[in-house]
């Protein structure tokens, strides 16, 4: 398809606008990170400096950032293995068999992908008081806490995007598996797997990003022991100030493995994340 | 092995009418029968329950006396080649044929064997080592015929598996499936909605329609004696002329019928069906190769125009309108017909047939039944 010409400057400048719009804060803040605290909140801002890792240093070890890296770091990995093991099985049955109330269950599902987190949130909140108090088990606070409360948002998530990649394979590739000997688990592990084996690295890792970013629910249900590194960029917006330099160190920490896993999948993204309109 | 299917009934949630409705069929050990129909016949999903890939609402199968309704698809000792499925993707073609022996725990010596031999008889062994990417439809889907074998299945189903191949690769291939069929001594059981496949592959031809089957028969059979308008219509390219017209009698007591536009004395053969029916409306039919043009009017003759001319190669298809009706017909091709042309249709009386309007069921006498009730039994 041929785009006129002023059609495609337009959306040029658009899409400049929007660049700028979006990368200047980001890039601004990004260079706060690398700035002596002398100068973080300077007027006019100085551009040049000489760089310095003190504020990462203070971040990483002073206040702990390691500790906040390694809390996000399980619950993100922790999440996204429960949502494959329970999602991917739950999504070729999506995609294979016809059951009662399947589409309105698929429906369901990606009406839950539209829940505030605080709707989630809260009552999560209160079951875990519950059990912790009736039951003496306790899930606040807790690396399975988090990651149970997690799957809310990340198990619709898989089984849509699956539910597409299994859709797109022939019924007659496990069927062919199922007549030369092997059970229907048996081909779903031989043949079907290994072919949609691309997608599922693209599922797990949009939904590492998702789980990664999350701060809402970390925030009610999170406490010292598992606190994740966006609750501890917020520890540096205190009442009467906001640490700049430190904040952007761990928002520069926190965005680097995000940018990195975007670029690496951005073709396979776009599909997942449209996997839904065309449907 | 001998397949036997006993008022076997399949319906799908999402319709009321039985996609499979109530069939009786018995095919004899060693036999290359097919299931032919137009789309939504039934045919496919009748093999995918003898493959077990459908599970039957009533009715049993049965393989060589083993009732094996249900029994899951890969402990029936059935082999199956699909239409849109040919190759795993993620295999190399010798993996692929070794695929179905890994799940029998075959040693790796015997597999290799196994696969070599199995790829020189379809002619591709040299295509062990190369990946599905680089293979081209007809050679991927006789990996799908290679995988079928290396079992050594008693029972191989196909589900249309030329369909999606070109016109030339297709003969190739159809000629192949019929020579691995004497040569393994297999029950074969193949699908298809191309009368000409059916008529070349078949020993036997199980016609379906709605569910039913219409007719179950030798090719001959179902192409000289259909049981029913449906079966007459269906097999047979250019299919048959059909007429609709009214049974008399003349003052000698021969029967007659009168179509539209010329009327015709009917042969023997039919006085038995058509006793009583005088004025009763039925279909009459004459495949285009049983009429013969002729210069001059006589008995069973009616004159028209030639509309119309196809060449078919060493004989043309020509369409010669009488009254209201279009008439295909064969000729030879030196015979030079033009468009405009004034001709007789002259039609042989020995192929004529004949179904009630009603019931459509053929109305000739003694018709061959192709599966004696009798023998419905088993499983």
């Amino acid at each position: 398809m041929r785009v006129p010409r002023s059609e495609r400057i337009l959306a040029y400048v658009i899409l400049i606008v929007m660049a700028i719009l979006v990368l200047v804060p980001v890039l601004a803040g990004s260079v706060t990170a690398f700035k002596p605290q002398i100068i973080w909140v300077s007027s006019p801002p100085t551009w040049i400096f000489e760089p310095t890792l003190e504020n990462f240093e203070f971040v990483f070890f002073t206040r702990k950032g390691w500790l906040f890296l390694r809390n996000s770091l399980i619950i993100s990995i922790g999440s996204v293995v429960i949502a494959l093991i329970l999602g991917v099985p739950a999504a070729y049955a999506f995609a294979r068999f016809r059951f009662r109330s399947s589409k309105a269950l698929m429906q369901w599902l990606i009406s839950l992908r539209m829940i505030p987190p605080i709707v989630v949130g809260l009552p999560f909140y209160a079951m875990f008081l519950y059990l912790e108090r009736g039951l003496g088990v306790g899930l606040r606070d807790t690396f399975p806490g988090l990651i149970i409360t997690y799957q809310t948002f990340l198990l619709p998530l898989v089984i849509w995007m699956m539910r597409g990649y299994f859709a797109e394979l022939p019924a007659a590739m496990e069927e062919s598996a199922m007549v030369e000997g092997y059970t229907r688990l048996g081909a779903l592990w031989r043949v079907v797997l290994p072919v949609v084996w691309p997608g599922i690295v693209a599922t797990a890792i949009l939904n590492f990003i998702f789980a990664w970013n999350e701060f809402f629910l970390a925030l009610i249900l999170a406490g010292n022991r598992t606190s994740t590194l966006p609750m501890s960029a917020g520890t540096y917006i205190v009442r009467t100030r906001v640490e700049w330099g430190n904040l952007f160190s761990v928002n520069l920490i926190i965005m680097v493995p995000v940018i990195v896993l975007t670029i690496i999948l951005r073709r396979q993204l776009v599909k997942g994340l449209t996997f839904g309109i065309l449907e | 092995m001998r397949v036997v299917l006993k008022d076997l009934v399949k319906r799908f949630a999402n319709s009321d009418r039985a996609a499979v409705n109530n069939i009786n069929l018995l095919i004899e050990e060693g036999e290359l029968a097919v299931l032919l129909g137009p789309s939504g016949c039934g045919k496919t999903t009748t093999l995918r329950m003898i493959a077990g890939l459908e599970q039957p609402d009533s009715g049993r199968i049965a393989i060589a006396e083993r009732d094996i309704t249900n029994l899951a698809p890969k402990d029936r000792g059935v082999a199956m080649v699909f239409q849109n499925f040919s190759m795993y993707p993620t295999m190399n073609v010798y993996d692929n044929i070794a695929f179905p022996l890994h799940a029998v725990k075959m040693k790796r010596g015997e597999i290799d064997r196994t696969v070599r031999e199995m790829a020189r008889l379809v002619n591709i062994d040299h295509l062990l080592g190369r990946s599905v990417r680089q293979v081209s439809g007809g050679e991927a889907q006789r990996v799908a015929l290679a995988r079928a074998m290396v079992r050594r299945p008693q029972v191989f189903l196909m589900d249309e598996p030329l369909s999606n191949l070109d016109a030339k690769l297709r003969v190739q291939l159809r000629t192949e499936i019929k020579r691995l069929h004497q040569d393994t001594g297999a029950t074969f059981i193949f699908v298809t909605h191309d009368q000409e496949e059916a008529m070349t592959l078949g020993d036997k031809i199980i016609v379906m329609n709605n569910g039913d089957i219409q007719q179950a028969g030798t090719p001959h059979e179902v192409f000289f004696a259909p049981r029913n308008a449906f079966v007459a219509n269906f097999v047979g390219t250019p299919s048959m002329n059909m007429l609709t017209g009214a049974v008399s009698q003349d003052e000698s007591g021969g029967i007659r019928l009168q179509l539209p536009g010329f009327d015709l004395s009917l042969p023997e053969r039919f006085s038995r069906g058509l006793e009583n029916m005088t004025g009763n409306r039925v279909i009459w039919g004459i495949r285009p190769e049983a009429i013969k043009l002729a210069a001059e009017p006589g008995e069973n003759c009616a004159p028209g125009e030639v509309e119309l001319v196809e060449a078919l190669g060493s004989r043309d298809l020509i369409f010669v309108r009488v009254a209201e009706q279009l008439f295909g017909v064969i000729v030879d091709a030196l015979e030079s017909v033009a468009v405009g042309d004034n001709c007789h249709l002259h039609f042989a009386a020995a192929q004529m047939h004949l179904f009630d309007a009603e019931s459509e069921r053929s109305l000739l006498n003694n018709l061959p039944s192709a599966v004696p009730p009798s023998q419905w039994g088993g499983g």
